[in-house]
């Protein structure tokens, strides 16, 4: 494998960065304080054809390769990771199922207004558990005709209430748990759909998180019935990759961020950089940064070789979910109480890092993905 | 949780706060923490307790509690929520420079305010005096029986609505930290100002703000101790506020622990609760271990003081301890509750934010880690 970047690449990642530096950064840290959805950032990327780069002409994509994406989410997060988030959950959890399994029709119908920005992807999995002052409602799916209907509720709405074109997870065979789930598409603004409730985070504030309620809304099935399962193995393993990206990024800012703030304080008669303390968090920034990209990467090459890559997915989920905490937990240390002030972008960047890992249910942490695929 | 030895007072204070942030915080937290402030009426039923200012000696008509019930107190309050908890601690950071080397007067000065239910601030760090106290640009020149305060202060935690505050100032800036003194400011000198407000990642409810001084005439008996023993004073102060912290810390850590066990019951995850996964109840209890070694050591830590045995190693240690302890415990129970704990939803996100401030302020963890290793590496 060969990680070196090939010249479109580079160039890729550097238009990227100058985006993100000049339309992206001047917004962030208002998106996050007053949590908006950065719809006027959203439209650029689809001006900059970000919206789909990865499928094929003919879906109304660049046909370029996934290593280009996930560069661009990484470029993107240094500046804004919210809008790299909407971005991320659109590509890979929206368009990348419909890609994967859908119908010709489907595709033809959905891929290309997804990849060219006209409309935005969006993701509902998770269900109220009974976590406090949830009720359990699970989404049921029952056929109608061609179609099929969804009743009950969503919890953790990826792009919820912006998105035009949902994947939802419903249950088709209750008596076989997780093989009785599959997967649907649906519009929207189909009626029956309703965004119940925004989810206020911790960070990525910039990209809506909803609960959203089903009342016998119409809905199309994507791929095979009670394949849900191994479908949703698939997407958060992909995804995961491209959140992988989107903390990568993060970290990379919170290092740079770091090294100017340790060069630039003088304490103890001398700027901290000195003081070896601070150079062992930075080097240990700079190895968990290190390491998950090259995770990524590696994994992003299984990918694109068409071999197995959920067990390396998941192992980068893991690493990353921890070490990009880690690096943005000592980028505040370093910066003392100057790192807690919402005056500077510290604080949010490890508010937003944690958001880029999180699961929902417990059989998709990544633990329980690896050691199952470890002891078939 | 073990309550080892403590006395039946102590039991009886314990059972006391534990009420009243049932009552009072908890319910409310979530709130303070939007607004960024604790409502009068909160703060006014704290004062009713008679616990506004724990460590107000008797003399002057105070609590005068002990060491061990003052950290009884604040582990509670930090249970309940660490920004209220910091507020409310600020009185007795205050006050122990006055208890150090305070004469009468001074006391009945400092401490007349704060028995009325006002707040106290202790002002140390400057915008470059950070972990670098001796580095404080604060000046006091003395002119006649007034000394004549100028510079900035910053991150103080209640300088915006404390009535009195200890200002630490250089009276000679060729000396360092030898050359600086502490001083009992009012509000309301003339050339003393409060400015910016922080806005704050976490402990949200707490106050914390830029203080200005302008020229500001103070009389020269408001100089606590000599001149040049500021330093001395202020880590003092320190050592104590260390412990302080650190029972905030194991605070929010049981707190933390609490939401988790409540939630991995509850939770039913594939038909089960979470609760029987072995991954998650082995991670409460390492949770549950790492606060019950936390709480010991605040304890021994206010034991030692007690007993007017040398502390400060053990309450750097403590305090380097308790609050990395807590920053995991709050990212441990954010792991266990996915999604989420990472919602507004959860009072968990509100813990693991809080947490963040334990190992920077009061002296930052490296700072912890150069007071331990300069006492063995002497």
């Amino acid at each position: 494998m060969d990680f070196n970047l090939t010249d479109e690449q580079q160039m890729l990642k550097q238009s990227a960065r100058d985006f993100g530096k000049k339309h992206l950064e001047p917004l962030s840290l208002e998106i996050d304080h007053k949590s908006i959805f950065p719809a006027s950032n959203i439209k650029k990327l689809a001006k900059m054809d970000f919206m789909g780069l990865f499928y094929p002409d003919e879906y109304g994509g660049l046909g370029m390769d996934f290593l280009s994406y996930i560069l661009i989410l990484e470029e993107l997060s240094r500046y804004c990771a919210s809008t790299a988030a909407v971005l991320a959950a659109h590509c890979s959890l929206a368009a990348y199922p419909i890609y994967k399994w859908g119908s010709e029709e489907q595709k033809t119908t959905y891929l290309p207004m997804l990849c060219l920005g006209e409309k935005l992807g969006g993701f509902a999995l998770a269900e109220p558990g009974d976590a406090p002052a949830y009720a359990p409602d699970k989404v049921v799916a029952t056929k109608d005709g061609e179609t099929y209907r969804l009743n009950g509720k969503k919890y953790y709405v990826s792009n919820g209430g912006v998105a035009d074109i949902y994947i939802v997870f419903a249950v088709t065979d209750p008596t076989a748990g997780m093989k009785g789930l599959s997967a649907f598409v649906v519009e929207g603004n189909t009626s029956g759909v309703t965004t119940d409730k925004y989810i206020e985070k911790m960070g990525l504030r910039g990209m809506p998180t909803t609960e959203m309620a089903f009342d016998n809304a119409k809905a199309s099935l994507l791929g095979t019935l009670n394949q849900g399962s191994a479908m949703i193995q698939e997407i958060l393993a992909c995804a995961g990759v491209a959140f992988g990206a989107i903390a990568t990024g993060i970290c990379q800012t919170a290092l740079e961020a770091s090294i100017k703030y340790a060069k630039e304080r003088v304490q103890f008669g001398g700027p901290i950089a000195r003081l070896q303390a601070v150079q062992w968090m930075l080097a240990d920034m700079a190895a968990n940064t290190h390491l998950s990209r090259l995770a990524i990467y590696q994994t992003v090459n299984l990918f694109e070789e068409g071999k197995s890559f959920i067990t390396e997915a998941a192992i980068t989920r893991m690493f990353v979910a921890k070490a990009s905490v880690d690096v943005c937990m000592q980028a505040v240390q370093v910066h003392g109480g100057y790192g807690y002030s919402k005056e500077m972008i510290i604080e949010r960047l490890l508010r937003d890092v944690k958001g880029t890992m999180v699961s929902e249910n417990s059989s998709e942490f990544p633990q329980a993905v690896i050691a199952g695929n470890l002891l078939r | 949780m073990l309550n080892g030895m403590l006395s039946p007072n102590q039991i009886k204070v314990q059972q006391k706060v534990r009420n009243f942030v049932k009552e009072h915080i908890k319910p409310y937290a979530r709130e303070w923490d939007a607004i960024g402030d604790i409502p009068d009426s909160a703060v006014k039923a704290w004062r009713d307790t008679g616990l506004f200012c724990l460590v107000a000696p008797k003399e002057v008509g105070g609590p005068e509690l002990d060491t061990l019930s003052a950290t009884i107190v604040l582990e509670e309050l930090g249970y309940g929520c660490l920004g209220t908890a910091t507020a409310f601690g600020a009185n007795n950071l205050c006050s122990y420079p006055v208890l150090l080397a305070g004469t009468p007067e001074q006391k009945q000065k400092h401490f007349a305010p704060l028995l009325e239910g006002e707040f106290g601030a202790f002002a140390l760090t400057e915008p470059c005096a950070g972990s670098d106290a001796g580095a404080v640009a604060t000046t006091a020149v003395r002119d006649g029986a007034e000394y004549v305060l100028n510079g900035t202060k910053c991150y103080i935690t209640e300088g915006g609505l404390a009535a009195t505050f200890i200002i630490i100032a250089s009276t000679d800036r060729s000396k360092g930290t030898k050359g600086l003194s502490a001083f009992i400011v009012e509000r309301g000198r003339s050339g003393f100002s409060v400015g910016k407000v922080e806005d704050k990642m976490g402990i949200r409810a707490s106050n914390t703000v830029e203080l200005v001084l302008k020229n500001v005439r103070i009389p020269a008996w408001h100089m606590i101790g000599k001149e040049g023993e500021g330093m001395k004073l202020a880590m003092s102060t320190l050592d104590s506020g260390r412990l302080m912290v650190a029972a905030q810390a194991v605070g929010a850590a049981r707190a933390a622990l609490d939401e988790s066990i409540e939630f991995v019951k509850k939770r039913i995850d594939n038909g089960k609760p979470l609760a029987s996964q072995q991954s998650v109840a082995f991670k409460i209890a390492d949770m549950a271990t790492v606060i019950e070694a936390g709480r010991q050591l605040v304890h021994q830590g206010a034991r030692l003081k007690d007993a007017h045995q040398p502390y400060s190693k053990h309450a750097a240690m403590t305090k380097l301890f308790c609050t990395d302890m807590a920053m995991q415990v709050a990212r441990d129970a954010m792991d266990i509750m996915g999604a989420y704990g990472y919602t507004k939803d959860s009072y968990v996100e509100k813990i693991w934010r809080d947490s963040r401030i334990l190992s920077i302020y009061e002296g930052t963890n490296e700072i912890q880690r150069v007071v331990i290793s300069g006492s063995l590496l002497r």
